[in-house]
């Protein structure tokens, strides 16, 4: 993998065709900054994801990486167990490579939460 | 109730005490009640955080009480802002969840911890914080609440007349306290002069939005 002159990354985000969002069914390819977040990118570009805290704690605007590699530099609550399941929160995620992510992945990041005794889904779904 | 006029019932039977209008209207508008609700709960246990977590904050702006001021403001905003959204969560049919360890892991912002560590004596270890650290904590979880209470009026708005009426007088203080943080910090960090266009509330954490039409009052 080679980084770019210019540090700017190909990010594909699939937007699935059973999201609520207005974008559902499409795929939508950003060019991303390496100091920039998916979100913030996505968002410039006309495309409304979800989030809401927006620093990478409350989880509403959680996707899965397909592909590619991003860092999470300034999230307050994500951890090597969201990592290894291949969650990524795109408010704080920045790419460092071409990227493909799966969004609107909430209840999917909600329940492995739960799953791990993790919040918040430990507060939302557990017993 | 006329015999002749039908009843506008939103799908609830009159005498039904096991449904409520008040939440039908909304799902006849496409917003999901049950959603908007836990939404409502998360949103109001990050204001229940923060307020707790002001307290510490504003306790180690030592010697700098214009500041100490201004945090208690928010502080006790906050609280205003929890105080006036939870009647609004028992009337969608939520509840309070009742071990307040549940209550903050699912708040929708970040703690808003004092930015240094606790020392071998139980206290804060004070040696290196600065001012500027805790400001700048106050302004994140400032821009937190913002981001959810338009969150929530963009849930709301052209649905829940009700909860976006609450959301957007929250949001006005939220706006307010992200300027007041911004001037401060800017100061302090900075050097910079960088108005928030504000003077001081008139009393002690005033809110004059979100209390100015008080929904209870406790609020």
């Amino acid at each position: 993998m080679t980084r770019r002159a210019n540090a700017t990354w190909t990010v594909t985000v699939v937007v699935p065709d059973e999201s609520s969002l207005d974008a559902a069914g499409e795929t939508v390819e950003l060019e991303v900054a390496e100091h920039e977040t998916i979100l913030a990118a996505a968002r410039s570009a006309g495309v409304w994801l979800p989030a809401d805290c927006q620093q990478g704690w409350c989880i509403t605007c959680a996707a899965r990486l397909v592909e590619g590699d991003v860092v999470h530099p300034s999230a307050r609550r994500y951890d090597d167990g969201d990592r290894e399941a291949g969650f990524v929160l795109t408010c704080t995620a920045k790419p460092r490579a071409d990227t493909t992510v799966v969004v609107d992945q909430y209840d999917d990041l909600l329940e492995h939460r739960a799953d791990r005794g993790k919040p918040p889904g430990n507060a939302k779904l557990g017993d | 109730m006329s015999d002749e006029k039908e009843h506008a019932s939103s799908g609830v039977e009159p005498g039904d005490t096991s449904k409520r209008v008040g939440m039908e209207v909304i799902r006849e508008r496409g917003v999901d009640p049950e959603e908007l609700r836990e939404k409502l709960v998360d949103a109001i246990g990050a204001e229940f955080t923060t307020y707790y977590y002001y307290t510490n904050l504003r306790m180690h702006l030592a010697g700098e009480e214009d500041y100490k001021e201004i945090t208690e403001d928010a502080r006790l905003e906050d609280r205003a802002h929890f105080e006036l959204v939870v009647p609004r969560v028992y009337e969608l049919e939520g509840s309070l969840p009742n071990d307040i360890r549940e209550f903050a892991d699912r708040a929708s912002c970040p703690d808003a911890e004092v930015p240094t560590p606790m020392d071998d004596d139980g206290g804060f270890d004070t040696e290196d914080l600065e001012v500027e650290d805790i400001l700048e904590v106050l302004l994140e979880a400032e821009r937190c609440a913002i981001r959810t209470w338009s969150e929530i009026c963009d849930m709301t708005r052209g649905a829940d007349p009700r909860t976006y009426d609450m959301a957007q007088r929250i949001l006005n203080e939220e706006i307010d306290h992200e300027a007041w943080f911004i001037e401060l910090l800017s100061k302090e960090r900075d050097g910079e002069i960088n108005p928030a266009g504000h003077f001081a509330r008139g009393e002690p954490g005033d809110a004059p939005y979100s209390t100015n039409n008080r929904f209870n009052d406790s609020a």
